[in-house]
């Protein structure tokens, strides 16, 4: 993933604001860096212009050797279903399937066969083999990021962004959930982007980028 | 992704969404859409079916010449040198004497042809149903349902048939020319032509009607029919397979429109709850659109992920609504067996896809265009929660309008009328609205100091005050209907039987001859009862006014026409009869010159004046004179009355019959068995069993029409459901707040009890002031009755409306009031 001087400026109220000014930044194959920054401070709108979820104003960003912005809309959606995985704060699970069908549906997106064994033993090395046919609201919070991580890793993505992972977790929980996604990270060698304010877990990763005043420094590996 | 993929696709998320149970209200409210839209297709599919492709059958031939005359042998000669094959039938009513008790039955005495079309269907004695060209052998009789129990007849039984026996050798399940006629509830005996002269029932001013049935290839019958319609008269009256049965028509068409407003009703009610419920499915389903697009859905392919769950759905619940409409509609035939049971065929295959085609239709109206706003959810969604799309705006309610008209042209046949019928309930479901509204914003102003669960239930309400006055307008209009059909009913049926005088007479004999005068008065005083007053009668056409022709075709009104078209009883005395009184002009003296007396209702109907010359035919005899008086006529009395009178003598030479009306009570019962036996050709009408048929007819429809105004409660309750389910997660935030602020259970379910029992109060209240004003102008304008109210309605539909939310919404309360607090709010 390489993003060269992207920016990103919004309309508020007539004037116009500056989220994010001329951000740098690469990321190799088995590659993880942390983004950490006060709140407020654009990290958010950094993962998502990376993500390909929103268009800079400005700068170019690619994925795996493809300009996102040359890409079309149904391109991008590609791009995200075949080789990149998802993790967010608030988990964003589907309230009305169960957690097998959750793990199940990127699977089923994608059109890949054994959907339903691949979305159980995901669930299993995620420790919620007993959980199979529960749905989000019967499940505590730890438990439907674990179920997010197993959606996120069942189709053995190239490139996961997290989202603060642990934003909605007990520090208890927090730690498991990292654990798991270290564990997960290495077993499957993929690139992870991850957005954090939590200085500890991003010293996690091998890169730490901050984000202050919307400008990216880069930090030391 | 292929296009089966995305077809695998769509099935899996309808398949989940659905044990999810996201999906219920918006199936339900399809449900019972389809259900009503095709039950009365099944029903209008029947009697289409049953008035042209059966026409001929319904006929019992191709041409029926109807005459209260044998047909001149000139027409029979005729019809026989074109080919046509021949029977003739004739009815007339008279009484069967069985077992020591009498009934009055309508005979049908039929040649060996009948029937030349259609089919026959008969129980006989020696076991089996029979169906086929098939008539009674001579010595025997058949008889309809009504007439075995009436008579406690068994297969095989010996009935008098005025001078002669015949044996009961079959039940008649089917003929094709049968009654279906609402104001024919008299039972039916069927027997040979052969043995009609030894009953002796054929006097001079018997009631009979001949019918001569012809049938053959249709240009012969279309030749005879051309030659024949010029050399009509006395009565006489084609009837065709293209005009087959008119009152058959009349009466089935009327009943296809009025099941269909309420089919439509229960539709816009229906379409209300699928509205709600779709809005409240595509709110709680753009953050999972957004996770999709995240996954790697693009905006097309979630588009038609839903829109290929919201058809797998529609053709789920049309599938289920047309088989509930097909129970539906053959329990309405169950209950209204007896006037329409075994004449109508089964239903084409038509019916059967118009229920998942409505459903379609009415997603297509309310589903899409809030769908479409799905098509805007942008990926970047699950960051930021004001991405949110808004609902579409103007396209939404023109569509869900551009539906409903479209369902209402469909049902009724004509886009104009579908028009007015469309503003007509738009406009009554507005007014209910507006009343509701009111009552709603007059809450607001009550005392709050009384209880937590008042001012919170109160509060509740008030906050969504659009979202009440829609679930009372839709629960109330259902329930208005339902007390109508029940409470106000009986009232108004009681309130008339109670406007009947006490010693009105209860029986009528008609048929006694001249001879029979005076016999007939003495069995009456040998019998210790007061000799009755008999009147003559013949029967006439009235031919012209003011020497104008009288042609059915010259009113716009169908009684007038009727009229025209039918022959008069006449009959004359010198002195004004009791129940009289003149309203213009003035009553004969003795010895008086030929003139008329005319009611005044049936001159206002065929705009006969005072002084107008009429000219009736009698037998081929013109008789004309002058209207001297018009009368007003107590009907009510059931006294024997006469639109048209003369002074006595002018008419002496044609045959009459005579007529009486005499009060007999229930001890005396056996009276008319003597008198039956005693004179078998007289007819005698019981009309408090005339009233018991009315009331049990009455009470038949009404509960046929009852079941599809269930559906009408039903759509309501969905309604109520769809408004708690879309405030529902609004409504478990508040009580988590309360418990975690320290509310006892009780506490949280006494402000959610209280609400809903604002609502069904208000919705009671509602439906109960409907049904009285219904009541009240039904009783002023259809049964001339004075205003009455019955003071039990209004409590009976607040409870009543209580009780139906209460149930409905107790769910809710359980939901509410189970949850721990934390459990509560973390599960939004």
């Amino acid at each position: 993933m390489s993003a060269v001087g992207i920016a990103k400026q919004v309309e508020f109220h007539g004037e116009s604001l500056s989220i994010l000014r001329s951000a740098s930044l690469t990321l190799y194959e088995g590659e993880s860096v942390a983004i950490v920054g006060a709140s407020g401070s654009g990290k958010s709108t950094l993962l998502s212009l990376l993500a390909g979820l929103d268009h800079p104003s400005a700068g170019e960003v690619a994925l795996f050797g493809q300009s996102l912005t040359r890409l079309s809309e149904d391109d991008r959606a590609r791009l995200r279903r075949d080789k990149v995985g998802f993790v967010f704060q608030n988990f964003q699970l589907m309230p009305q399937l169960t957690a097998l069908e959750n793990v199940m549906l990127p699977l089923e997106l994608a059109g890949r066969r054994n959907a339903r064994e691949a979305a159980r033993a995901m669930l299993e090395r995620v420790g919620l083999g007993q959980r199979l046919q529960h749905y989000p609201r019967h499940l505590s919070g730890g438990e439907q990021q674990r179920v997010a991580l197993a959606r996120a890793f069942v189709i053995e993505p190239l490139l996961l962004f997290a989202d603060e992972p642990t934003g909605n977790l007990d520090p208890a929980t927090g730690r498991q959930i990292i654990d798991l996604l270290f564990q997960l990270n290495a077993e499957q060698g993929t690139a992870l982007v991850l957005v954090t304010h939590d200085s500890e877990l991003a010293g996690r990763c091998d890169a730490i980028y901050r984000l202050v005043d919307g400008k990216l420094n880069g930090a030391g590996r | 992704m292929t296009f089966w993929g995305r077809c695998l696709l769509a099935w899996r998320f309808t398949r989940r969404e659905l044990v999810a149970g996201e999906l219920t209200v918006l199936g339900l409210a399809l449900l019972v859409a389809v259900a009503a839209m095709s039950s009365v297709a099944f029903f209008s599919d029947r009697v289409e079916r049953a008035l042209t492709d059966h026409a001929s059958q319904l006929l019992a031939a191709d041409l029926v010449l109807n005459s209260p005359e044998p047909a001149p042998a000139a027409i029979r000669a005729e019809a026989q040198r074109r080919g046509l094959t021949q029977a003739e039938n004739i009815s007339f009513p008279s009484m069967v004497f069985a077992n020591g008790q009498a009934a009055l039955a309508t005979y049908k005495a039929v040649t060996d042809r009948y029937p030349l079309r259609g089919e026959v269907s008969v129980r006989l004695a020696e076991g089996g149903v029979r169906s086929g060209a098939l008539h009674p052998l001579p010595g025997t009789a058949w008889a309809d349902a009504r007439l075995i129990s009436r008579l406690k007849l068994k297969l095989g039984d010996a009935l008098e048939v005025g001078n002669t026996r015949l044996t009961l050798a079959g039940e008649i399940l089917r003929e094709p020319d049968g009654t279906l006629d609402l104001y024919n509830f008299v039972p039916r005996l069927m027997f040979n032509r052969a043995d009609l002269a030894a009953t002796g029932l054929v006097q001079p001013g018997s009631r009979l009607r001949w019918r001569l049935m012809l049938a053959g290839d249709s240009a012969a019958v279309a030749g005879f029919r051309v030659w024949l319609e010029p050399q009509l008269n006395n009565g006489m009256r084609l009837e065709s397979v293209e005009e087959a049965r008119p009152e058959i028509r009349t009466a089935l068409e009327r009943a296809r429109r009025f099941l269909g407003l309420t089919a439509m009703l229960t539709v816009a009610l229906a379409a209300a709850a699928v509205g709600m419920a779709v809005r409240r499915y595509l709110a709680r389903h753009w953050q999972p659109v957004a996770v999709l697009r995240c996954l790697g859905l693009s905006a097309n392919e979630v588009w038609g992920l839903f829109a290929g769950l919201f058809l797998l759905l529609g053709l789920l619940a049309g599938g289920l609504g047309t088989l509930a409409g097909y129970a539906l509609q053959s329990g309405l035939m169950q209950l209204a067996q007896q006037w329409v049971g075994g004449l109508l065929p089964a239903p084409g295959r038509l019916p059967w896809l118009s229920g998942p085609l409505s459903a379609l239709v009415l997603l297509l109206g309310l589903a899409l265009p809030p769908l479409l706003s799905l098509r805007r959810v942008p990926p970047l969604a699950v960051l930021r929660d004001e991405l949110r799309p808004s609902p579409s705006g103007r396209l939404t309610p023109l569509a869900a309008v551009a539906a409903l008209l479209a369902l209402t042209a469909w049902q009724v046949g004509d886009l104009t009328l579908a028009g007015w019928l469309f503003g007509g309930l738009a406009g009554f479901l507005a007014a209910v609205g507006l009343v509701a509204f009111v009552a709603v914003w007059l809450m607001r102003r009550l005392p709050t100091g009384v209880g937590v669960g008042w001012r919170f239930g109160i509060a509740n309400m008030a906050r969504r005050p659009w979202l009440a006055v829609i679930q009372i307008v839709a629960l109330s209009v259902g329930l208005m209907a339902l007390l109508t059909l029940t409470v106000v009913r009986g009232d108004l049926i009681a309130a008339w039987q109670r406007s009947v005088p006490a010693d009105a007479p209860n029986k009528f004999a008609i048929n006694v001859q001249p001879a029979q005068i005076e016999p007939f008065r003495s069995a009456f005083v040998g019998h210790a009862l007061p000799a009755p007053e008999l009147a003559p009668m013949v029967r006439a056409r009235l031919s012209a006014i003011n020497d104008r022709p009288v042609r059915p075709s010259s009113y716009a009104s169908e009684r007038a026409q009727h009229l025209a078209e039918r022959e008069f009883n006449l009959s004359w005395r010198a002195s004004l009869p009791s129940g009289n009184r003149v309203s213009a002009g003035q009553w004969w003296g003795a010895r008086a010159a030929p003139q008329f007396s005319v009611e005044q209702g049936l001159a206002e109907t065929l705009g006969i004046r005072l002084g107008d010359t009429l000219t009736f035919t009698l037998g081929g005899t013109p008789y004309s004179a002058r209207v001297t008086s018009l009368r007003k006529v107590s009907w009510d009395s059931f006294r024997v009355n006469f639109f048209v009178v003369a002074p006595p003598a002018w008419f002496a030479d044609q045959p009459a019959s005579y007529i009486t009306s005499f009060r007999l009570a229930p001890a005396d019962e056996d009276f008319i068995n003597q008198l039956v036996a005693q004179f078998p050709n007289v007819t005698v009408i019981d009309v408090s069993a005339i009233l018991a048929e009315v009331r049990a007819m009455v009470d038949q429809l009404s509960r046929a029409i009852e079941a599809l105004f269930v559906l009408a409660l039903a759509a309501g309750v969905l309604v109520l459901w769809a408004a708690l389910a879309s405030t529902r997660d609004e409504r478990l935030f508040d009580v988590g707040l309360m418990r975690a602020l320290g509310a006892s259970r009780r506490q949280v379910r006494s402000v959610v009890l209280a609400e809903l029992m604002w609502l069904g109060a208000l919705t009671g209240l509602m439906a109960a002031l409907g049904a009285t004003a219904i009541g009240a102008i039904a009783a002023v304008k259809l049964f001339n009755l004075p205003l009455f109210v019955n003071p039990w309605l209004l409590p009976l539909g607040v409870i009543s409306g209580m009780l139906v939310v209460g149930l409905a919404g107790w769910p809710l309360v359980r939901r509410v009031t189970r949850s721990a607090p934390a459990a509560v709010l973390r599960a939004l």
